[in-house]
């Protein structure tokens, strides 16, 4: 009795130990395919890190060489226009005035696209200091007014307190206000914009405007790089997708935060920046 | 071919393979295989008595296989097929052929 107990127990011993073996072939199996995995991971990771530094060197590259031409062609029209090249009649004045300004639109579109290279690749040294935001939005706005105007649109500026006391840079914090007045334009045919500033525990600016307004589907694009609107191709042809994400880059290095709104297509915008008080 | 050589590595890769499923115990059934002294474990240094080194491999597939069934004598199947590639077919342990 004692015997067949003894081989019962073996076999099913046997039975038990074979069956372990096979969950852990399995679990071995499985380890070495996360391990080739992880191994395809990192060549992955490897290669991405390699075009990442081949694109940002082929970046500098192109709109360093972009930059010479424009500034190159800048300089001709402008001898132009001031009579370094002797008297030109009108119609060589008009073509030359159109040149100067195509050649200032490509050397801030080159700009644009350095300044975000540089931003993320952290060549960019931010210089903080204290500084009142109230005059940073007041100077922006007075120096976007005239193109605001020339557009027939309307601008209002509403400013609540006296001061508005941030650690930034103030180079960079006026490129964001600039660039978000700049994109009211850009995208608004007729109404107004609205700039406002105000404190409700942190200062907060918004830009406001009645002009094309934002998708649902672009919301989710609109702080990206190279993120343009759907439709906002058709009505800023030289959008490069380069103007929020530099905003959202300068925001967040100012411990900020910023944020678009809008009810929908043809119904306005509205973009906030959050920003702590010093 | 010098297929003295080639069976330690046979046998260094068929015992890392079982360890790999079943850890440490791979080593010790190892041991108890006559004709195989493991040297240095950590840095797979092993000899195989000179004689016949096929029976040795033989030997060391039948002591996985028997306790822990087929599937162990598939894994030794596996793990060495690109070490037996390049061998005379008459010169590979039946058990790996």
């Amino acid at each position: 009795m004692q015997n067949d107990d003894n081989a019962v127990s073996s076999e099913e011993d046997k039975k038990i130990r074979e069956e372990l073996y096979k969950q852990n072939l399995e679990l071995a199996r499985l380890y070495k395919e996360v391990d080739s995995l992880n191994s395809n991971l990192n060549t992955a990771n490897d290669n991405l890190k390699n075009l990442i530094k081949q694109r940002e060197s082929l970046v500098h590259l192109i709109t360093h060489k972009v930059k010479g031409s424009f500034t190159r062609t800048k300089f001709i029209f402008a001898g132009m226009l001031d009579g370094t090249f002797g008297e030109i009649n009108p119609e060589v004045k008009k073509v030359a005035e159109q040149g100067l300004d195509f050649d200032n639109g490509g050397i801030q579109t080159v700009d644009l696209v350095l300044n975000v290279a540089n931003l993320q690749n952290g060549l960019i040294k931010y210089d903080m200091r204290e500084l009142d935001f109230k005059d940073v939005v007041m100077k922006t706005v007075e120096e976007k007014r005239l193109a605001v105007e020339a557009k027939g649109l309307k601008l209002e500026l509403s400013i609540e307190k006296d001061t508005y006391k941030v650690t930034g840079d103030a180079f960079w914090l006026k490129e964001v206000v600039s660039n978000l007045i700049e994109n009211s334009i850009k995208y608004t045919k007729e109404g107004k914009i609205s700039v406002a500033l105000s404190d409700g525990g942190k200062i907060l600016l918004s830009v406001k405007d009645t002009g094309l307004g934002i998708t649902e589907e672009d919301k989710h694009n609109l702080f990206t790089e190279g993120g343009r609107g759907k439709d906002s191709i058709k009505v800023n042809v030289d959008s490069t997708g380069y103007g929020l994400f530099t905003v959202k880059m300068v925001v967040e290095a100012h411990k900020g935060k910023v944020w678009g709104e809008s009810e929908g297509t043809g119904k306005g915008s509205q973009f906030y920046v959050e920003l702590p008080i010093s | 071919m010098d297929t003295t050589a080639q069976f330690p590595k046979i046998a260094f890769r068929i015992i890392k393979e079982q360890e790999l499923i079943i850890g440490p115990l791979a080593w010790d059934e190892a041991r108890k295989v006559q004709g195989i002294q493991i040297l240095n474990q950590k840095n797979g240094e092993i000899n195989l008595d000179s004689g016949n080194q096929k029976n040795i491999i033989d030997r060391l597939v039948a002591q996985y296989e028997r306790i822990f069934g087929e599937a162990s004598h598939v894994v030794c199947h596996d793990a060495v097929q690109d070490l037996i590639a390049e061998m005379p077919p008459e010169e590979i342990p039946a058990s790996l052929k």
